[in-house]
């Protein structure tokens, strides 16, 4: 690699667990930063045992490929910050880096005795970065966010829905990676800051009031006319027709999005029926709205006989926005995706070799790519605590002894 | 009033909807001076709701004013030579375009990357689009619905058995929107260290399949179709959405909050049950254990159960409408939301008319040092004379021919 990656000689301390933290660090250790994670014995990141593969399968907990596919391009020891010695080592882990990110429970970290004041004492430019659900402060603070929550308190979960359905929640844990997103985004904008003062600084991501940025036109809407839109399924307040229409095949979809009337008469040249866009029933926007259920029963009996890829391609060569609804197995084959080498082979020393999603920040003169498979729980312990501390390979297995630095992790802790 | 993070960064942002302009509304609230540069007729934003009232008006969309926030407003066509040019020398005295325009459009003005690059070459261009600039689908049309589609995320959301579905709002842009500001900025360090701009090309399509939980990363190691299928509000009876007596509530709980959860139910005896004593047995008794869950929860009240639940910590929350957000003891007591006052709304008529301000979002993050700002949307051309007056030094002459002849 003949270039420098744009975070290339940042250091990264990663405290986070499950989701939103480690992808926010994934996204930084993509970019180059060097991200250590920091896990212990008895506890370590839930996401290694969402492995799916029965707990029979040898050292699964490196084997998750969920953990694998987040924690890419990291390092990782294990170190019990519940003993003060641990703590000693971990002051001297930020005394060398540049920042520090967690997700803990509010006041988890303080309770250690670990406050910014202390962190700054050991590295007083250090950008400690806290991903709370609820922030710090405030009557719910203290309150459990798992996953899901976060959007049921954004607002989201309350837009989205079949038409006069109950809400339904998005299909991924969405708050999770849309804070990971931000707190990258913060990561960055406190090292640009720090670049130019010289100072660090607190930073806080509190998921949920992220994810309300997400519905920002809800919120002002609401300021404005004190209304709860109601859930639209697949429909759009101004568009018609504009839905997922079935195709040939088990749960094939095709989606499409039609505005203007040009748009339409598309439509209807690519359902073969050009007549009907001087149908009056259709003719022009306001029509179409009023009669979308007509409409969509026409464009569902055309669509049924093909293949989403097919009904797709018909469509947009007609001027029509349109995309198969793709599946996971659909995503790891498309040809536009293969085409720009999203997909990056990966060799895990225990895991294998498999297909893992790559960079999504395509970078002109600087491209990232999956330099390291995930690492086994406490692997650089070697590096981090010799290298980076100086300890001797005497003194770091002393303190493996006195369970201070992990080396195997305890099995039952997520069962 | 304390330096922002992206202080002295000068942003062009030639973006329209939702994906581009989010960016540019991030880096405005962090510090950086965004120069929105709209088309004459302005962004087709200002034409979608909602509307104070629901009556159209370019200066008082809901959407538009969100997503414009802390910027600066031009207008400049483009597709004219003469504004092409007068682009160009605003990009010289940029430090990052921000552009989401239809596929070809900059390229086919002669102001393409590699173009923009000879001319400034610290340029940060970030492109943020459906599906990227480059490959086989870069030419489609698309719209957030059909970007949903094509990300994966659609065929997970919705009822098993029917059509999938899409989630509120322009999830698939805000998304986009959202990678687009995060690797602008970082792109932002790589500048500072290199001394070399570079094009950052982000693509809805991969923003999306990036973050497919455990779904995409299960099937692409174990090729198993396990988990690659919609399953409603329920991934099971630990993780989903239930009926509750005035609303909805949210359980998601890990193996290790279980207790918390079945104390807060007065469920106790399932900790000595074997069915539902560890996470193993439980998923055996998924169904059984879903109907326990049903039943409470529909004789709940929605914030006191998750009042309990907050108490007990228990993973339980509830469905927050757009009422429960702005009445949010929460957000209140954190001063979350911002009101921006807004001239064109004061004169919006009686809904709006508290002072003519309106309710918005707070910071996406919060820095301690360097706070995010909040300011008002531009009105369409506010800043013309600012900009090409001041920047470009056209003078009063200037700025009236080039309105004459529909540049600005």
């Amino acid at each position: 690699m003949s270039y420098r990656l744009p975070l290339a000689g940042v250091r990264i301390l990663d405290l986070t667990m499950a989701w939103a933290g480690p992808y926010a660090t994934r996204l930084l250790a993509d970019m180059g930063a060097e991200a250590i994670k920091i896990e212990a014995a008895d506890n370590w990141d839930l996401a290694r045992s969402l492995h799916f593969l029965g707990h029979e399968t040898e050292r699964w907990y490196n084997k998750s490929a969920f953990f694998n596919h987040l924690n890419r391009n990291k390092l990782a020891c294990a170190l019990d910050l519940s003993q003060a010695r641990g703590r000693e080592l971990f002051l001297g882990l930020v005394e060398k880096s540049d920042v520090l990110i967690e997700n803990l429970r509010p006041g988890a970290l303080e309770g250690l005795g670990l406050t910014y004041e202390t962190m700054c004492a050991a590295r007083p430019d250090i950008i400690l970065v806290s991903m709370p659900g609820h922030g710090k402060g405030g009557p719910e603070s203290d309150y459990i966010t798992c996953g899901t929550h976060v959007e049921q308190l954004s607002g989201l979960t309350s837009l989205t829905g079949y038409a006069g359905g109950e809400p339904r929640k998005s299909g991924i844990s969405y708050g999770d990676p849309v804070a990971g997103i931000a707190a990258a985004g913060a990561v960055a904008a406190a090292l640009l800051y720090r670049r130019r003062t010289g100072r660090g600084q607190h930073v806080e991501v509190a998921q949920r009031e992220t994810m309300t940025n997400l519905i920002g036109e809800f919120v002002v809407g609401y300021s404005m006319n004190g209304r709860q839109p109601p859930r639209l399924g697949n429909r759009h307040r101004s568009m018609a027709p504009h839905g997922a229409y079935p195709c040939a095949g088990e749960d094939r979809w095709v989606a499409l999005a039609v505005g203007s009337d040009d748009e339409f008469a598309g439509l209807c040249r690519a359902i073969g029926w050009p007549d009907l866009a001087s149908d009056p029933r259709f003719a022009d926007v306001v029509s179409r709205y009023r009669h979308q259920d007509e409409i969509d029963a026409i464009i569902s009996e055309w669509s049924r006989n093909r293949t989403p890829e097919e009904a797709g391609q018909a469509l947009q060569q007609e001027g029509v926005a349109a995309s198969p609804v793709l599946s996971i197995p659909q995503l790891m084959d498309d040809p536009h995706l293969r085409a720009r080498d999203f997909f990056e082979s990966v060799s895990h020393a225990e895991a294998g070799v498999w297909d893992m999603d790559g960079v999504a920040w395509r970078c002109s003169g600087t491209p990232a790519h999956v330099r390291l498979p995930a690492p086994c729980f406490a692997e650089h312990n070697r590096y981090v605590f010799g290298e980076l501390l100086g300890l001797s390979t005497a003194e770091i297995e002393s303190l493996e002894e006195d369970g201070v630095i992990g080396s195997a992790p305890l099995l039952t802790l997520h069962d | 009033m304390s330096e922002g993070a992206l202080e002295g960064v000068t942003v062009l942002e030639l973006s329209e909807g939702v994906s581009g302009p989010f960016c540019g509304k991030l880096l405005a609230a962090y510090g950086a001076e965004v120069i929105k540069v709209e088309p004459p007729g302005g962004d087709p934003a200002r034409r979608h709701g909602p509307f104070p009232d629901d009556i159209p008006h370019s200066e008082r969309s809901a959407l538009f004013l969100y997503l414009n926030t802390g910027k600066l407003g031009v207008t400049l066509d483009i597709g004219k030579a003469t504004g092409a040019r007068l682009l160009e020398r605003l990009v010289l005295q940029a430090d990052v375009l921000v552009e989401n325009l239809p596929a070809g459009r900059l390229e086919s003005l002669g102001l393409g990357y590699r173009e923009l690059a000879a001319m400034n070459s610290r340029l940060l261009m970030t492109s943020v689009s459906p599906f990227g600039r480059r490959g086989p689908y870069a030419d489609r049309r698309s719209t957030n619905l059909t970007s949903f589609a094509a990300g994966g995320q659609m065929y997970l959301t919705g009822d098993p058995g029917r059509e999938p579905l899409q989630n509120g709002g322009y999830q698939a842009d805000y998304q986009a929107g959202l990678n687009a500001f995060s690797a602008t900025v970082t792109g932002l360090i790589g500048v500072a260290a290199s001394d070399a701009g570079q094009h950052i090309d982000v693509s809805a399509m991969e923003c999306q399949a990036a973050i497919l939980e455990a779904f995409l990363p299960d099937y692409a190691y174990r090729r198993s179709e396990a988990l690659t299928k919609r399953r409603g509000n329920f991934s099971s009876a630990v993780i989903g959405l239930y009926p509750c007596e005035d609303g909805y509530l949210g359980i998601h709980a890990m193996p290790r909050q279980f207790a918390a959860l079945a104390r807060t139910m007065g469920l106790e005896w399932m900790l000595e049950d074997e069915r539902f004593r560890y996470n193993r047995s439980r998923l055996r008794h998924d169904d059984e254990l879903a109907a326990h869950f049903y039943a409470w929860c529909a004789g709940q009240r929605r914030e006191e159960a998750y009042a309990r639940a907050g108490e007990l910590r228990a993973p339980l929350a509830y469905v927050h409408t757009l009422a429960d957000l702005t009445t949010s003891p929460q957000l209140q007591a954190r001063d979350y939301f911002q009101r921006i006052d807004y001239p064109e709304a004061r004169a919006a008529g009686k809904s709006a008319s508290a002072g003519g301000r309106l309710t918005y979002p707070g910071p996406l993050f919060r820095l301690s040092e360097a706070p995010a700002r909040a300011g008002r949307a531009p009105l369409l051309g506010e800043h013309n004379e600012e900009i090409f007056g001041g920047r470009l030094d056209l003078g009063r002459g200037d700025l009236v021919r080039l309105r004459a002849n529909g540049v600005i």
